[in-house]
């Protein structure tokens, strides 16, 4: 998690440089602004959108990141797992009982995530810039933050991470994976607003993530 | 003769014994084979524990800790030495808990329903596969999705990775930053080296390795590396054993040198007297090249040992030299009673070669060759290098006085015979054991790494070196089978705390009978698709995505079943190839054990599989041979002690005479007996090679005592010969007996003992009248 603990720092470098439509400085006025005091929590709506299914699944539960590197995964519907990530290991478990346990280091995507968490709720910009780039759109009513792997075993699986947020708080999170698979998950009032549809289209879910007021 | 041609002798003498030495160093393999050094093995087990020891699972095994860091340090540490173990050609495998076995397994990919247990149970109709898709659904939400996508295509019941958790020890530990890490938050790794265990110089090249790659990762020098495991000790124990050495080595060197300035007050015996000793050493190595190639280094120590005797002869010659006579005519007087030593030493350590035991042989080979060469030296090249005396030992201020006191002390008939009873009385009665069967009690590791050892093998579930499952069949495929049938009955054992847990053969690879029986389950293409359609309905999973894996299960449908060369073959290999060994006719499986914490509760499976499974402990099996060893040793040791009376009895030509050089020797060493046993120390080989050097020593103290020679300058010369020698054997011996290491202590011990009974025993012993004349 050192990975990501150095990242914030370079938010202000590197918008300039890695986005023609980046806004020097407002990185760091929009983290400022959003820093929360841990245990933070959230309701979530996670839509997959995978090449080996025909239509997207579609999960729902709560986050909460603890603090530093720990996050909590807790899914509701349409079954009841418990995802737990804390010191560089993700913990697995599923309503019948089996404990999975693999090395944070080979999911990337979880990865990303809880380093888009740290930045966003904890302010703790260095320990996202070992390993990405970031960059930020907008204005701090309605911005768009970019987080893109440097290199290596992470970019090899994994794309772009984007969030779209308004104000203080972030609503979507966008993972686009190396093998064009891609999910997005809704947090904050999107995801209390919910779906639309038992299926949303990819296109129509991140439009509604970037313009709906 | 001038004394620059004996420089130049001298020098040309040094410069041969380096030559050869050198050329013996090139060509000589001091091995650590057991096997050079015990007895053949009579039982299969013994046989068993000499193939394999030191190779045999777990015995490589280096277990690795580092700590002193933040735990992100740490486990970029571990990732580094992970890393650079895995290039290192010393290693065979290395383990933190972040390698992926699921790749390791994907080499076996064709094959994973042969090899994983899910067919014994589940057949692949539309419920199993249902049930399977669902829970894929739901893996594809989970964090690590990512992960099981590549395989979900090919491997829908994602059979590798549970291969992968099959082959994974049961017990692992706490991973921390994808590393393993203990309870006390050391990262935690596992190597094995490609070397035995049990060969410490290619255990002291690994570890070398090792911490030079640990030295040179960032961060290396604020953290803490401990390694632990068999091979460690070894390299400790003999790294130990050798600081020792040397450090009394110097220490002794100092004061020999001392020494022989005040006895001789000369510095000529100085640069002389170690040639001859030297000469026999390089001649006794050169012989062991030619005749075997390779010599235990057990034996070349004992063999050293032994050679000790060989010091004495240089010493008699500068005690026994007299102004004006040539030092060849002094050596030519000497050289009888020399000769009768040496040629009855050697005699006796004919008994040796007899033994049968290679270990034993070589000692005989080295100890005679080194003996005579020594002896011949010492006789015909010695008086080119040495000066015409310019002083006479006989008139040694206070020698004269010595000689007085030891010829006015009372020698009363029958006090031998009342010792020699009382002796015998203490070492059958003593209590304690008489014999250390353990050899690694002689370079015992300190109680902390012993402790540490067995946490750190705890944690992270590493095998038991003690203990192993044996398994015995006539076949491979035979030892498969028996241990398929076994592992439920170790489930049931681990179930009963008899032991933590435990690795078998079939884990790896299961016999032919079970993976044709798993092949027989696979369905084929067309009931495969149906069952698959029915499983997939209602779940948005593409249609046609999963055709990989109905072509890769109609591939394992006509796979030749896998066999254990083509398994050794692949990166697990190594794992198969340590439990699985031919071994004469039949074929051996080895299951390893951790955590045994009941040995009996083994004894039930041997019984019921007459004796084709079993418990061995390594630990019994090698006390088994050091008996067997012993043994041999004792009965060579007799029949050496009959020849040497023999040998004694016929140089001297008097049976009376020769008691008189026997009878002090023999009471002596009982004498060296009754102090051991009394002070509870156990007897090892190296006592006993001790005693045997004793002995030699004495053998000279006597003759000479005993020699007639009607010249009282005569008599103070040999007096003068045996202090010089009685001292400086006491200065290297008594030191050598306040050592740490149990082995150098057994050594220095005993020939201290031995050297100060024989010389006291020789004097008091000596016929009567001999030194009661008057000075």
């Amino acid at each position: 998690m050192r990975a990501f603990r150095e990242a914030l720092a370079a938010l202000a470098l590197t918008t300039t440089a890695t986005s023609a439509f980046a806004v020097p400085g407002l990185a760091e006025s929009l983290l400022a602004g959003m820093a929360k005091t841990p245990p933070v929590s959230t309701p979530f709506v996670l839509v997959s959108y995978r090449g080996v299914l025909d239509r997207p699944l579609v999960v729902s539960g709560n986050l909460r990141w603890l603090g530093g590197d720990r996050m909590e995964r807790d899914i509701d519907k349409p079954f009841k797992e418990t995802a737990t990530i804390a010191e560089g290991t993700i913990t697995v478990r599923r309503g019948r009982g089996a404990v999975q346990q693999m090395p944070l280091a080979r999911a990337p995507q979880a990865g990303a995530m809880l380093a888009g968490f740290r930045a966003l709720l904890g302010g703790d910009v260095p320990a996202l810039q070992k390993d990405f780039a970031l960059s930020a759109q907008g204005s701090t009513a309605h911005w768009v933050i970019t987080l893109t792997p440097h290199a290596g075993a992470i970019k090899r699986q994994l794309t772009s991470l984007v969030i779209d947020g308004r104000d203080h708080e972030p609503r979507c999170l966008t993972m686009t994976d190396a093998n064009g698979d891609s999910s997005i998950t809704l947090v904050g009032a999107m995801a209390e607003q919910g779906l639309r549809s038992s299926a949303p289209l990819e296109s129509a879910l991140a439009a509604r993530c970037r313009n709906n007021p | 003769m001038s004394n620059r041609a004996r420089v130049a002798i001298w020098f040309a003498w040094l410069v041969v014994i380096a030559a050869i030495g050198w050329g013996v160093a090139l060509h000589l393999r001091i091995s650590s084979d057991l096997r050079d050094f015990v007895p053949p093995a009579r039982t299969a087990d013994q046989k068993l524990l000499l193939d394999e020891i030191g190779k045999g699972p777990g015995s490589r095994l280096l277990l690795l800790a580092i700590s002193g860091a933040p735990r992100a340090q740490l486990a970029d540490l571990s990732r580094g030495l992970d890393d650079a173990l895995a290039h290192d050609p010393a290693f065979a495998r290395v383990a933190n808990g972040a390698n992926d076995l699921a790749d390791v397994a994907s080499d076996l990919l064709p094959y994973r329903y042969l090899l994983s247990p899910t067919l014994d149970t589940q057949r692949f109709d539309a419920a199993y596969l249902r049930e399977q898709l669902q829970q894929r659904i739901e893996d594809l939400s989970s964090p690590a999705a990512s992960m099981l996508e590549p395989w979900l295509r090919r491997d829908p019941t994602l059979e590798t990775l549970k291969l992968a958790q099959h082959w994974t020890p049961p017990h692992q530990p706490e991973l921390i930053d994808g590393v393993w890490f203990s309870d006390r938050g050391e990262a935690l790794l596992v190597a094995e080296t490609r070397a035995a265990g049990f060969d410490p110089g290619a255990q002291a090249a690994a570890i070398a390795s090792l911490q030079k790659h640990f030295a040179a990762l960032p961060g290396a020098a604020k953290a803490r590396l401990v390694i632990s495991g068999p091979g460690w000790f070894g390299v400790q124990a003999s790294r130990h054993t050798r600081a020792e050495a040397d450090r009394f080595g110097a220490i002794t060197t100092i004061g020999f040198v001392l020494m022989l300035l005040l006895a001789y007050r000369s510095a000529v015996p100085i640069v002389v007297t170690a040639l001859p000793l030297l000469s026999g050493a390089v001649a006794g190595f050169a012989l062991l090249a030619l005749i075997f190639g390779h010599a235990h280094g057990i034996t070349v120590a004992f063999g050293f040992t032994l050679l000790g005797v060989a010091q004495e002869y240089p010493l008699r010659v500068f005690s026994h030299r007299r102004i004006g006579v040539e030092t060849s005519r002094c050596v030519r007087e000497l050289w009888p009673l020399l000769a009768t030593a040496i040629v009855s030493v050697c005699i006796a350590y004919l008994a040796f070669f007899a033994s049968g035991v290679a270990g034993l042989q070589q000692l005989a080979v080295f100890t005679i060759g080194g003996l005579v060469v020594a002896g011949a030296c010492t006789r015909w090249l010695l008086p080119w290098v040495v000066p015409p005396a310019r002083r006479d030992m006989a008139a040694t201020p206070g020698l004269a006085r010595a000689w007085h006191f030891l010829a006015q002390l009372p020698r009363p008939h029958w006090l031998p015979w009342l010792v020699a009873a009382a002796g015998v009385v203490v070492v059958v009665f003593a209590p304690g054991k008489v014999w250390q069967n353990d050899l690694s009690a002689l370079t015992p590791i300190p109680q902390a790494e012993l402790q540490r050892d067995a946490r750190l093998r705890a944690e992270l579930g590493a095998p038991d070196v003690r203990y192993l499952l044996v398994l015995r069949a006539p076949t491979a495929e035979g030892v498969l089978a028996l241990s398929e049938r076994m592992a439920p009955r170790m489930d049931h054992l681990v179930a009963q705390h008899a032991l933590d847990g435990f690795e078998l053969p079939s884990r790896f690879l299961p016999s032919i009978a079970t993976q044709r029986a798993r092949q027989a389950k696979l369905p084929d293409a067309a009931d495969l698709q149906s069952a698959l359609q029915q499983a997939m309905q209602g779940l948005p999973f593409r249609a046609g995505v999963f055709a990989p894996f109905i072509a890769d299960v109609e591939a394992a449908r006509k796979l030749p079943p896998l066999t254990p060369g083509a398994f050794e073959r692949s990166p697990l290999g190594a794992r198969l190839e340590s439990m699985l060994v031919r071994q004469g006719d039949g074929w051996a499986g080895l299951g390893t054990l951790s955590g045994v914490n009941d040995p009996t509760a083994f004894d039930a499976l041997a019984g019921g599989t007459n004796g084709a499974v079993h418990l061995l402990d390594l630990k019994a099996s090698t006390e088994s041979l050091i008996i067997a060893y012993r043994h041999r040793i004792l009965v060579a040791l007799g029949i050496a002690a009959l020849l040497l009376c023999i040998a004694v009895t016929l140089a001297l030509r008097s049976p009376r005479r020769a008691s008189h050089v026997l009878g002090p020797m023999t009471l002596a060493t009982l004498l060296v007996l009754v102090v051991l046993r009394a002070c509870g120390i156990p007897l090892s080989l190296f006592h006993l090679v001790s005693l045997t050097l004793a002995a030699g020593l004495g053998l000279h103290y006597a003759l000479f005592f005993e020699r007639r020679t009607g010249d009282e300058r005569e008599d103070l010369r040999t007096l003068h010969a045996t202090l010089v020698c009685v001292a400086s054997a006491l200065l290297v011996f008594g030191v050598l007996a306040l050592s740490s290491v149990p082995v150098l202590r057994a050594i220095g011990l005993t020939v201290a003992l031995g050297v100060a009974f024989h010389f006291t025993l020789s004097v008091l012993m000596a016929p009567a009248g001999h030194l009661r004349r008057e000075p």
